[in-house]
């Protein structure tokens, strides 16, 4: 018999809630993303009261576009973290709520644990090495002894901050990934910018600082845009390269909100070329934040008989996922 | 296959390995067994930053060669470098990578492997040299020495925090590849990086390790 999971995303600046069949089907996937002012990044508590104003209509949106009853549900999962305390608190309340009502078990998933699994399923990969790439993640990963492991990571901010934060600095608001690639998209100029990679990790500080430098020097935001990317995104590209060579694994999924840009999976793509190693692709409207990524995750935690009783629900602001037991795999 | 004038064509050649940055070649140079180490253009790379960086890290890598045998550390010998090509040219070491040994080495061989690995790299280290790229892939059991391979992310540095971001990445390969046996090997490695610098230099970059530890994403370092 087929069964039916709500999942709940709040991490940051997306509510989403989505219901999916056990088979893998994402019935419904609503959402409601919080923009911050021109200029700034996500102000953890104005998310939160977006959050707040957003999740009746949200949840019932996805509730009815399901076509699911109320009563067909088997379980509530929830982003117990990693994320914005104020935001988690409004996911796990949402989560609370209709677990208690519904009197089925509630699920607590690992963010960036849901980004992985709801990729491996969208994009049908097995065993891929994973990039996570987002506003919260840079991480190189790959499955083994029963959790996902750490190959490589940022040492310093992730690419996703790192794109935010110099587009912020050029007054843009958070997320900023989509105007930064059109500006680097109509420029060809490549200005010489710190190529940090220690080892499997890098580090994008230096590069930051220097990329504003270039902007308040004068240089234009296109050729600084255009600049920014190749390195950040051939470095990124230099680690999961090591990572697939040392491995010897034959897929590499692109996973986070950074996996949409195209130059960033081109080269991806260049670079697996070359180990004779497909890219594994998540659909744009999945690989960033959705709660289809907690329903996906919850369901497979929900069938190994993972759980959290009400009153020790709490949520988790800093949950590495390199801790996180992955019971469903081999 | 085409190499650049300077360096020999060989009749004899297969790749060995083809890794991240470069192709491992097993051929021979003037009649000597010999591995082409062979930089080739990466071409998701801007190819302005990737010549650069090529050839900054061929060079590189040849000086570091050298100057960890000064460090008393056993590395491949030098027969060339062929910059216009990206290429060095060395001695072929006979042995199993690290990486290869570990799943059928007993617990005391290894804590030996380990505890010479951590031995030195501590050599390297006291020398003032960050190998910059210390996975089990490149470190060759070779006879009865470990011999270190692949200095091409090496760095010239006395500083606590590079050491300890060494440190960190046979960490980080051991608890990805090698979970099973991570945190025994990791103790060898401890002790034997120890017992060259010392047990007080040791524990600060330990605990400088940590801090990098803390400093990681979502990290909650005890």
């Amino acid at each position: 018999m087929r069964r039916y999971i709500v999942g709940i995303e709040s991490t940051a600046h997306t509510f989403s809630v989505s219901v999916m069949s056990s088979d893998g089907r994402i019935l419904s996937n609503t959402k409601s993303v919080y923009k911050p002012p021109e200029g700034s990044g996500i102000h953890p508590f104005e998310a939160s009261q977006n959050h707040l104003a957003a999740a009746p209509k949200v949840v019932a949106d996805a509730l009815d576009i399901s076509g699911v009853p109320m009563s067909g549900l088997s379980a509530v999962a929830y982003a117990m973290g990693p994320g914005l305390g104020p935001c988690l608190r409004v996911g796990a309340v949402v989560a609370r709520t209709l677990a208690s009502s519904l009197e089925v078990p509630l699920v607590p998933v690992n963010h960036a644990v849901g980004h992985i699994e709801l990729g491996c399923l969208l994009a049908g990969s097995k065993d891929p090495v994973v990039l996570l790439v987002s506003g919260g993640h840079t991480m190189i990963l790959a499955y083994s002894g029963k959790r996902w492991r750490v190959l490589g990571e940022s040492l310093d901010l992730t690419l996703g901050q790192l794109l935010d934060q110099f587009g912020r600095h050029h007054g843009l608001a958070s997320p900023c990934g989509m105007a930064i690639e059109e500006a680097a998209a109509s420029s060809s100029n490549y200005l010489r910018l710190p190529y940090s990679v220690k080892g499997n990790d890098v580090s994008f500080s230096g590069l930051l600082t220097a990329s504003k430098l270039l902007l308040d020097g004068g240089r234009s935001f296109s050729d600084v845009s255009y600049s920014i990317q190749e390195t950040a995104f051939a470095m990124v590209t230099e680690v999961t390269e090591r990572a697939l060579a040392f491995t010897g694994k034959k897929a590499v999924m692109i996973v986070g909100g950074v996996a949409a840009n195209g130059r960033l999976s081109g080269m991806m793509s260049d670079m697996a070329r070359r180990h004779s190693a497909v890219v594994n692709m998540t659909p744009i409207e999945y690989s960033g934040d959705c709660g289809a990524q907690i329903a996906w995750t919850g369901w497979l935690a929900h069938s190994c008989g993972i759980r959290v009783p009400i009153q020790e629900s709490r949520v988790m602001q800093s949950w590495r996922l390199d801790r996180v037991d992955i019971p469903w795999r081999n | 296959m085409s190499i650049s004038p300077g360096v020999t064509e060989s009749p004899r050649r297969r790749l060995l390995y083809r890794g991240a940055e470069a192709d491992v070649i097993l051929g021979d140079w003037q009649g000597l067994e010999a591995v082409f180490k062979i930089r080739k253009p990466l071409t998701y790379r801007l190819q302005v930053l990737d010549e650069a960086i090529r050839r900054q890290r061929t060079v590189h890598e040849a000086e570091m060669i050298h100057l960890a045998k000064n460090a008393g550390v056993a590395s491949p010998f030098l027969y060339n470098v062929d910059i216009e090509s990206s290429t060095l040219v060395m001695q072929f070491v006979r042995g199993d990578r690290l990486k290869d040994l570990v799943a059928s080495l007993s617990g005391s061989q290894l804590a030996g492997a380990f505890f010479e690995f951590g031995r030195d790299v501590a050599k390297l280290h006291r020398f003032g040299i960050m190998h910059g790229d210390l996975t089990t892939a490149n470190v060759v059991k070779s006879e009865e020495r470990l011999v270190f391979v692949d200095f091409g992310l090496s760095v010239r540095t006395a500083r606590l925090e590079d050491h300890a971001v060494d440190l960190r990445l046979i960490k980080e390969t051991l608890v990805g590849a090698h979970s099973d046996v991570s945190a025994h090997a990791i103790d060898s490695l401890n002790s034997g990086y120890a017992s060259v610098v010392g047990q007080a230099r040791s524990r600060a970059v330990l605990k400088q390790l940590q801090n990098i530890e803390r400093r990681g994403r979502y990290a909650r370092v005890t």
